[in-house]
């Protein structure tokens, strides 16, 4: 708010050319509608994601260029979530991102989610695209047990979100994680794609070379819940998925397999699935895992878990078939079932759960329960959280898969150079959540020797989202004009110090088998290809600004 | 005791005034206050459900005095995002903030008496000419940079000192004060003390020096002195004891300041810190819990400048005669 | 009436004028008593200078991204040639960032300085002047101000408010003013009983005439020692806040810089050039003010007490 003679001076031009511009109206009435008004591209503020804001203001010089007037605007995100999210109709532009979960490596959920219609008034799709033709394809992919005949369909719903650019797509950031070789044998580590090697196998999997044992890792956000019915962040899934079991995980390569389930058996009309549990597993308090656990498990997020409950709507009825069988039937074929569901829900012991639940009041949900034993059936066991410092896991040694380390430790640091510095001393041995420049990584892990470096591109993306119920963006082709005139590899390289690919669709090239190759080529670019899409369209440049057509005058929500 | 009566009542009436306007505050600031805490796939009546539960439904008299009410209990509410009252929350990491406060007050005060005796009992030398601008000097450094040159320098560089937290992980204790007293806990906290005592040691180095400056003029130094002791033995004996007092009430004063102020160090140095919390929750809109941990800060703020006044009354003879007169 | 109307008005403005010249001697006697203050005055001076003409000193736009004869970003080069304190992580300019950066901060640092050094002063004198219950009352109020904890609330009004400077200037405004307003309540309590106050009560003028005509030119130079400090105070509050990350994006400050400094890792890096100037800067500001305090301080306060 300082005062800035540039803008002041950017006002007194705009100013005076408009003041030039009624000046010679008469003539050009005709061929031009409205000048198109200022328009707000909202960011994360520089200070808490540098590359984003980078990213934005580097999309506005180029912008700028073609005649817009744009203002980038840094905001915390709970700002911004209300500007964009609870206030649907009165943004223009925002910067954005997709985080990759595992569950995010069927393309089902960010596909469906983010552009079909029903989610238009309070979900996934807060930019308001409205396709029929694509409503109707993303419907029957998930009818589609067939997986090439899926993926024929998948493909064409990634051609329809390029042709109409509902987003300007940018980058798929790649991830940076490190670990210390002396400590860990790095053949046992296990890459999955989209998440790079922090993840459930790798800990799972991973063996110790020496006398320590214990695993410390790092997170640089503060930690708000561990609770098997509520995701408050992206730290606690991580926790959530090693202390509570599920039916089925996702495998290392992007596909749901059997977990705490012997097997996973579908009917033929694919609207019912039989699933067995493994033999003797146990709670973490010695109980037994049983039929009636699970039954719990899934039918619990309908009343209690409001993050759970759109994973399990599906499922119509449970029906326990036996001591160790249950079978799930559905309303309609769901071919992303064992990704979203199966592979997703925690199985969370009832006898722990269940009086908590009965207790809880009209109105509350799961989420506001504070269960201090966290008992599961996983792999690791629940020790202890303090808060703001580090969360202690051990490895659950009764486990039929069990870890080979002793306990899992997760510190919490906000200081990414200290982060850096742990790493070196050891007082860090997996580096899980690096968010600092990968090169200045790379260097000491090269001047260190011990430290092995891994990359990996991410299932997330990030992008700039259009507000398609606002002129100008509800017409395509000026989304087009827009996206084309932004240089993605300057991006890649100026924000993202080359540490990104590029970007032109929901499912990540991580994704190798969902991802329409080659899709980031498609989507020619280029400043004067942006202003002949502009030009064809019937924009007109009056005085250095970018007019609608002819006759069409700007209505819009304040 | 009319005196004490006083300052007491005034305290409370400061520590109610701040609570009513921290209220306010936190319910008339823009945007929905379940805007972040929303997961953004809830519908319209889990969002209702929500604002039930927290209270918010209700008028904002109602909710003004089910918050008075609640206080005057030691109920400061529910965090929404941690689902846990707050005051066991905030209790969580206030030692913490407490021990960081005090070490690094103490380590100031220490150094700043002896070496404020020290300037002032060499008034005009060359010492005092660097010794009071490196003295302002240190005061005008931010902290956060002061910390990040340390944590480069005694941590990254020669290795000596771990890098951030306040235990090294996956550590055990059988009590909270074996955790605390334990050589581990004190090399985490040597840092960020070190920093903010820097920070710190300017106050009480001037005032214990302005202090003896004064003292150092009456007349019984020049009795003294006539009777023939030794300079810096009228200096530590007779004048130090004299000059303390105000510094004692700056101490006071100082810690209420301090456990609010630290919040910058303790984000340098990932110490588990009141501060921190503070941060984290209004960055995540936790109103309930970022009002408790203001609360907190606040109280501990307004309970120091009331020792702080009552002491200076207790002690001070010039300030009890001028009251008896 | 009339009479005595004439002689009053050169009368008054020749108190006023007396009142002013005797601050202003005391202005300009402490810079040739003391040497620190005249140090801090000089170093006001210079930064005064280089924000007035940042426009013309800078060499970049110091919010531009900058690109290299290939294209690529200009990022991280060393200081030299076109660059005299090289370029930030994300190919800023880090010489025209420093220079922009001194306005940035003189603006928060003297308006924020000025509000609470006007709200003590008023608050002062009339708390001071008319005693009884007003003077009860703000004195309370300076109580609930005090009892506030100043960086945490700054923190609060920085993340629910625009991110802005002024979040901080306004935070300062309220919590700071209590410090110079007690201090000038005391000494207008003993000017008031001064045989020259007497006398212009004698001479008819009001209560408020006297105040700000008579009593208040006696109070300013209290009130400069106060804005020297609350200057640095600003300053330093200013940079705390960008560097938890509540600051605006779109303004540069030594406290932006930091925080992208911090933020870049560019202490990693071994860019001193690039952490070590603004904090510099900052220190040099806050103990100009510091010094320019001291030296007041030595004059107005032989026996310091507050």
């Amino acid at each position: 708010m300082l005062l800035n003679p540039k803008g002041l001076l950017r006002a007194t031009l705009s100013a005076a050319s408009m003041a030039a511009l009624l000046a010679a109206s008469q003539p050009a009435a005709a061929q031009s509608g409205d000048p198109i008004r200022k328009l707000t591209l909202i960011s994360r503020a520089q200070a808490a994601n540098p590359q984003q804001f980078q990213s934005a203001e580097l999309i506005a010089q180029a912008w700028r260029e073609l005649g817009l007037d744009v203002e980038v605007q840094g905001m915390p995100r709970p700002q911004q979530s209300d500007a964009v999210w609870y206030n649907r109709d009165t943004w223009d532009l925002t910067m954005w991102q997709m985080a990759g979960r595992p569950e995010r490596s069927d393309p089902d959920e960010l596909i469906y989610n983010l552009f079909h219609s029903s989610t238009r008034e309070s979900g996934y799709n807060f930019v308001g695209y409205e396709n029929l033709e694509y409503d109707e394809i993303a419907e029957q992919q998930r009818r589609t047990a067939n997986r090439a005949e899926r993926k024929v369909l998948i493909d064409r719903l990634q051609d329809i979100v390029n042709e109409d650019q509902v987003y300007a797509f940018l980058v798929h950031p790649l991830q940076t994680f490190a670990f210390d070789k002396t400590v860990w044998d790095a053949s046992t580590t296990i890459v999955q794609p989209g998440l790079g090697i922090k993840n459930f196998w790798t800990f799972s999997n991973i063996a110790p070379l020496g006398d320590q044992k214990d695993m410390i890792l790092n997170s640089s956000d503060e930690l708000n819940a561990i609770n098997p019915f509520y995701i408050s962040g992206a730290t606690d899934s991580w926790i959530t998925e090693l202390i509570w079991d599920r039916m089925m995980r996702i495998g290392p390569d992007g596909l749901a397999e059997p977990w705490a389930a012997k097997s996973v058996e579908w009917a033929d009309d694919a609207l019912s699935v039989t699933v067995t549990l493994r033999d003797g597993m146990m709670w973490h308090d010695g109980t037994p895992v049983t039929t009636d656990d699970v039954m719990f498990s899934f039918t619990a997020p309908i009343k209690y878990a409001p993050m759970y409950k759109p994973f399990v709507e599906g499922i119509t009825n449970i029906e326990v078939l036996d001591a160790a069988t249950v079978r799930f039937d559905l309303t309609e074929p769901n071919a992303a079932f064992e990704t979203s569901t199966l592979a997703k829900v925690n199985l969370a012991p009832k006898h722990v759960w269940e009086p908590l639940l009965a207790a809880l009041s009209e109105g509350e949900s799961a989420e506001s329960i504070l269960e201090e034993t966290r008992i599961g059936s996983g792999p690791f066991k629940f020790n202890r959280w303090a808060s703001q410092q580090e969360v202690v896991l051990d490895a659950n040694a009764d486990h039929w898969a069990p870890p080979k380390m002793d306990r899992w430790i997760l510190r919490i640091v906000l200081n990414v150079e200290a982060t850096l510095g742990m790493l070196r001393s050891g007082e860090l041995n997996f580096l899980s959540d690096y968010t600092g420049d990968p090169t200045l990584l790379i260097e000491a892990a090269t001047a260190d020797g011990d430290i092995d470096v891994v990359e990996s591109v991410d299932v997330g993306f990030q992008y700039l989202a259009f507000n398609l119920r606002r002129p100008p963006f509800n017409d395509t082709a000026f989304r087009r004009a827009l996206s084309a005139a932004i240089n993605r590899e300057l991006i890649r390289k100026a924000a993202y110090n080359g540490f990104a690919v590029n970007a032109n669709s929901v499912v990540s090239p991580a994704l190798s088998y969902w991802h329409k190759a080659g899709i980031a080529d498609e989507l020619p670019t280029g400043m004067d290809l942006a202003k002949t899409i502009l030009a064809d369209a019937g924009y007109v440049l009056e005085d250095g600004k970018l007019h609608y057509p002819a006759g069409t005058m700007e209505t819009f929500d304040k | 005791m009319v005196y004490f009566l006083k300052r007491f009542t005034h305290m409370l009436f400061v520590l109610w005034t701040v609570a009513t306007i921290l209220f306010f505050m936190f319910r008339t600031m823009p945007g929905t206050p379940l805007a972040a805490f929303i997961d953004n796939t809830t519908t319209a009546e889990q969002q209702n459900a929500l604002i039930r539960q927290f209270g918010l439904d209700k008028s904002l008299g109602e909710q003004y005095w089910l918050f008075l009410t609640n206080l005057m209990q030691g109920d400061l509410g529910q965090s929404f995002f941690f689902k846990k009252p707050v005051v066991e929350v905030v209790m969580e990491v206030f030692p913490n903030s407490v021990i960081l406060t005090l070490t690094s007050l103490i380590i100031a005060y220490l150094f700043g008496i002896v070496a404020g005796a020290y300037l002032a009992w060499r008034r005009g030398s060359w010492v005092e000419g660097v010794g009071i601008p490196l003295v302002l000097t240190t005061r005008a450094a931010p902290e956060f940079w002061l910390g990040m040159v340390f944590l480069a320098i005694f941590s990254f560089h020669f290795g000596w000192l771990p890098a951030g937290g306040a235990n090294s992980s996956g550590t055990d204790w059988s009590s909270g004060w074996a955790r605390v007293t334990s050589l581990d806990y004190m090399s985490h906290l040597a840092l960020p003390a070190i920093t903010l005592a820097i920070y710190l040691q300017g106050l009480p180095l001037l005032l214990m020096r302005s202090n003896m400056l004064n003292v150092l003029q009456e007349e019984f130094i020049t009795m003294a002195r006539m009777k023939g002791l030794s300079t810096w033995a009228i200096v530590m004996r007779h004048a130090a004891r004299n000059a303390l007092l105000p510094v004692a009430t700056a101490f006071a004063l100082g810690i209420g300041g301090a456990v609010g102020g630290n919040v910058v160090v303790e984000t340098v140095f990932s110490w588990p810190g009141i501060g921190r919390l503070l941060v984290n929750a209004v960055s995540a809109s936790d109103y309930p819990l970022a009002q408790g941990a203001f609360l907190m800060i606040t109280a501990v703020l307004v309970v120091m400048n009331f020792i702080a006044d009552i002491t200076y009354h207790l002690l001070d003879p010039r300030v009890r005669v001028a009251a008896r007169g | 009436m009339q009479r005595a109307d004439e002689i009053a008005l050169p009368g008054r403005g020749a108190r006023f004028i007396a009142g002013l010249s005797r601050w202003f001697s005391a202005a300009t006697a402490i810079p040739r008593r003391d040497p620190f203050a005249f140090a801090g005055l000089l170093l006001y001076l210079i930064f005064i200078l280089i924000a007035v003409f940042a426009d013309n000193l800078i060499t970049h736009d110091p919010r531009e991204i900058l690109f290299d004869a290939n294209y690529d970003l200009a990022r991280n080069l060393q200081p030299g040639g076109d660059h005299i304190l090289g370029t930030t992580f994300s190919g800023r300019d880090i010489y025209s960032q420093l220079v922009m950066g001194t306005r940035g901060a003189l603006v928060v640092g003297v308006t924020a300085a000025f509000c609470v050094v006007t709200i003590g002063t008023v608050i002062g004198l009339i708390s001071g002047f008319f005693g009884g219950l007003t003077d009860t009352l703000l004195m309370r109020l300076a109580d609930v101000a005090l009892g506030v904890p100043f960086l945490p609330f700054v923190i609060v009004l920085a993340a629910f408010l625009d991110p802005s400077q002024w979040n901080v200037v306004f935070g300062i405004a309220l919590l700071l003013w209590p410090q110079s307003a007690r201090v000038i309540r005391a000494q207008v309590m003993s000017l008031r009983e001064r045989a020259f106050i007497e006398a212009a009560r004698v001479t008819g003028a009001g209560p408020w005439r006297i105040l700000f005509v008579h009593i208040a030119p006696n109070v300013l130079s209290l009130s400069f020692l106060y804005a020297s400090i609350a200057v640095g105070w600003a300053i330093l509050t200013e940079a705390s806040i960008s560097f938890l990350g509540f600051g605006p994006s779109d303004s540069v400050t030594w406290g932006y810089m930091l925080q992208d400094a911090y933020a870049s890792q560019a202490l990693g890096r071994g860019q001193y050039y690039w952490f070590v100037p603004p904090g510099l800067c900052i220190i040099a500001v806050v103990v100009a003010g510091f010094f320019i305090s001291r030296g007041y301080e030595e004059i107005l306060f032989p026996k310091l007490k507050d």
